[in-house]
């Protein structure tokens, strides 16, 4: 037996039509600032229906740019699908689809409604929104936050498409990238922020590794000792303290091996 | 975690002697796997009774259910059943004593079938359908024949967690396109079906309700889940190492994913014994409230929405935002914070957090008491949620709902009292529970939490102790198994873990709290009218994707039957004589 196909082997199977193709492409000139979104969770875990709540809430508040939230596919003019295409949701999927007047738009919203995330080879799950229906947009993200939310409507609607410029970076003969800190052999940059990271998390430890070995004096300890003191002083912080005393210990072993 | 010291002695030993004096040589084994969690294996024809005792003589909840493929290690298929037995208050007048009793038995493959608990305890109905389901168990005496999690189209013999089934990536052909899933077919004069889903408006999630009416009155409801039913346990077992699971376990639910992080890492560590830094224990802590506090304003947002008061809705979205800040400066996201690792956390609480985030609770704290007393003082709400979805006592312990669905009808039951773990211990708090037993119980309860949970976050943060945030260096024993146990938002999250013996898991059962909830909704919305279905759905806060799996059921005192329809049809027609009354 030949492979099933989840695309066309379906009695409820999207068709490509020409003539609904022509008219998608003067939908935005018709709706303009006033578009009507209706989400569609396919087997999301809440997480993307969550940002899509807060962005039209007050603070993010996409309904200012016309962005409208409803309740039936009947009335939609953007589909918005979440989460991977689990095998229960595929005809709810595309009824909602048949359902909404042509032409219409649809985003496949989040890490799984693009491509299926995390579950994307499992086998309670086709995949993404695209592999059932044919996709406009990608708003990719686990969850997307609010702002990206309404930047991908904002793309999807032509808002943005004009205020982007691209540049192009042609590195030059002579050009080399940086280092960071020059002035630090790279394998004790190495150490220290690895030892930093492992303590306090990846970021702060970034943070904490540039902030002492700027401190660092080519090898004179009492001297890092004395800058360790004045800035831990003035951040008044008992666990970066300890932090710090404990690169220091790893940077004076470090000295004396090597 | 989490050895403590003061913990070696092991609780629960007054049930198992109990258990051994009446059930004698039926108990065929007793293994501790941490000091509150004990496994009994029992003979398999005695299961029901073992359960049932446990149940309804020592003060047991049931709170997972976890089928097993153990013929590669035994021969055998297991199920585990795990009950939170915390003593009867009548119960020789000793001091009350609470631990995790795992009543385990045996099926031989060659008979794949089990005697159903469902007769004698209602609540294990979902997880024996679903053990059906998944490994092809046949539960005899279990009424309901439907499917619970598989989708209509999945073929009839295919049992995906079987480990000799099929691989994880296997995608069988449809085998239908039509929905064959039956419904309750309720029939009377004036009896009207309003189908509801999946796609609906009353939430975001995918799930099909059928509510028969007459007139304007829910006589019964039936409703289908498991839509989004991916098969997250077999992806934990297969492509995943088990160190990799902790953000997979955020991806259960996007509201209360932390929970879940934390609740597997915490059966992974008990299971290993690894013990973790207090500081990595009041991160989680401080963390776990955080979420809790963006789970109850968007739930009281909801309530608000769903009397038609939205200038609410809007305005407890509009304070919730402050909370997703505050864990977006903690953890650098929104949702999904992926903080946990097995041993500890990955991110570090500076002073710099600290301070903000305290500012931000004295504001959040401010804010969302103007709001909770305006929404109080409109008449409306009360009058809308008063005595409107009542989950009676009686029903709620026979079907083991958890969190502010059990809270809010008199239990006061919070798996962190009862089970403390993290430094819900170390630091003070105060249970909340409320014996209205309807809507408004239960949205009181969660406005109340979260000022709780305010208080929370700044004590853990005033007391927090330096030093490490993460244990390494400890190591893989293979076929270690172990319970881990998180009071989310919505109610008791557990996960019970058992190891492989290739950097994987065996097998993953994990428990949303939202599973326990569903099975009592049906109650909350009998003898309630059409108009108030959705707030009643609302006020369990489901979650359905990280529950993802109804029943003919019905409890009647104490043994449980399918009511025929010809009863129910008889009671729609003369509407007394109850025939779901308790």
């Amino acid at each position: 037996m030949a492979e099933y196909d989840i695309r066309t082997d379906s009695k409820f199977a999207v068709k490509p039509d020409e003539a609904v193709n022509a008219l998608k492409g003067a939908l935005l000139k018709d709706i303009r600032r006033s578009a009507y979104v209706y989400r569609v969770d396919c087997g999301g875990c809440n997480g993307c229906e969550i940002e899509i709540f807060a962005a039209i809430t007050p603070i993010f508040d996409a309904e200012r740019f016309g962005i409208k939230v409803v309740s039936s596919p009947r009335h939609a003019d953007i589909l918005v699908y979440t989460g991977a295409m689990t095998r229960a949701m595929r005809v709810p999927a595309l009824r909602a689809y048949h359902a909404a007047p042509d032409p219409k738009i649809c985003v496949a919203y989040g890490a799984c409604g693009c491509s299926g995330g995390i579950f994307h080879d499992l086998y309670g799950v086709w995949g993404g929104a695209d592999k059932i229906l044919p996709i406009d947009l990608y708003i990719p993200g686990c969850p997307p936050t609010p702002p990206a939310t309404v930047h991908g409507f904002a793309v999807a609607l032509g808002l943005l498409q004009q205020k982007m410029k691209a540049v192009h970076h042609v590195q030059g003969e002579t050009e080399r990238s940086q280092l960071i800190s020059p002035q630090v052999p790279l394998s004790l940059r190495i150490m220290i922020e690895r030892a930093a990271r492992r303590m306090a998390g990846y970021w702060h430890g970034k943070r904490i590794a540039d902030d002492f070995l700027s401190m660092v004096d080519g090898g004179n300890l009492s001297a890092l000792s004395e800058s360790l003191h004045a800035y831990l002083q003035k951040r008044d912080d008992p666990r970066l303290a300890e932090i710090m005393t404990l690169l220091k210990e790893e940077y004076a072993t470090h000295l004396e091996g090597g | 975690m989490m050895l403590r010291p003061e913990e070696k002695t092991q609780r629960g030993q007054r049930y198992v002697q109990a258990l051994r004096q009446q059930f004698g040589t039926i108990i065929q084994e007793e293994t501790w796997q941490a000091p509150e969690q004990v496994t009994l294996t029992v003979d398999l024809n005695s299961l029901p009774a073992v359960v049932d005792a446990a149940y309804h003589q020592h003060g047991g909840w049931l709170s997972v259910v976890a089928g097993n493929d153990e013929r590669p290690l035994n021969g055998h298929f297991a199920l585990y059943y795990v009950l939170s037995v915390e003593g009867d208050e009548t119960h020789n007048g000793s001091e009350p004593e609470s631990c995790y009793l795992i009543v385990r038995a045996l099926v031989p493959p060659n008979k794949p079938e089990f005697p159903a608990v469902t007769p004698r305890v209602p609540a294990a109905v979902w997880y024996e359908r679903e053990v059906r389901d998944m490994f092809g168990l046949q539960p005899v005496g279990l009424p309901d024949e439907r499917r619970l999690v598989l989708p209509d189209d999945w073929p009839a013999d295919l049992h995906p967690l079987r480990k000799d089934a099929m691989d994880y990536r296997y995608r069988p052909a449809p085998e239908t396109e039509d929905e064959t899933y039956e419904f309750f077919d309720v029939q009377g004069e004036g009896v009207l079906q309003i189908p509801l889903g999946p796609l609906h408006i009353t939430s975001d999630e995918p799930g099909h309700f059928r509510l028969f009416v007459d007139g304007e009155h829910i006589i019964d409801a039936d409703y289908r889940l498991f839509y989004v039913h991916r098969g997250m346990e077999k992806l934990a077992e297969t492509r995943m190492t088990y160190d990799q699971v902790t953000f997979l376990a955020d991806r259960i639910c996007g509201i209360c994913g932390y929970a879940h992080n934390v609740a597997y890492s915490n059966s992974i560590e008990r299971a290993l014994g690894i013990s973790i830094p207090e500081r990595a224990h009041y991160i989680r802590t401080i963390l776990l409230e955080v979420e809790r506090l963006h789970s109850h304003l968007l739930n009281l947002g909801l309530a608000c929405h769903f009397v038609g008061f939205d200038t609410g809705f809007m305005q407890f979205f509009r304070v919730r935002e402050k909370s997703m800040k505050m864990a977006e400066l903690l953890t650098g996201t929104r949702k999904t914070y992926g903080m946990n690792l097995i041993g500890g956390v990955r991110r570090d609480i500076l002073k710099e957090q600290r301070l903000q985030t305290l500012q931000w609770c004295k504001e959040l704290r401010q804010e969302v008491s103007d709001l909770v007393g305006m929404l109080l003082e409109t008449p409306n709400i009360v009058q809308r949620t008063q005595n409107v979805g009542r989950l009676e006592p009686q029903v709620a312990r026979e079907y083991s709902p958890v969190g502010p669905t059990l809270r809010g009808s008199g239990f006061p039951r919070d798996i962190r009292v009862i089970h403390p773990y993290s430094a819900y211990d170390r630091v003070p708090w105060k249970l909340t529970y409320k014996d209205g037993c309807d809507v408004l119980a239960r949205t009181l309860i969660r406005a109340e939490e979260f000022f709780e949970s305010l208080s929370m976050v700044e004590r853990c943060l005033d007391t927090m102790p330096d030093g490490p945030i993460l244990t390494e260096g400890f190591n893989y024993t293979p076929h270690r198994y172990a319970l881990g146990y998180v009071e989310a938002p919505r109610g008791e999250d557990i996960h019970w873990s058992m190891l492989g013996d290739n950097q994987k898991l065996y097998r993953w059962r994990c428990r949303a709290s939202s599973y326990n909830n569903w099975p009592s909704l049906r109650y909350m919305l009998q003898n309630n009218t059409i108009s108030d279905a959705p707030l009643i759905v609302a006020s369990i806060d489901p979650c359905y994707s990280c529950t993802e799996r109804v029943t003919v059921v019905d409890v009647r005192k104490k043994d449980v039957k399918i009511v025929p329809y010809k009863e129910l049809e008889r009671y729609c027609r003369e509407r007394k004589d109850s025939p779901l009354k308790a």
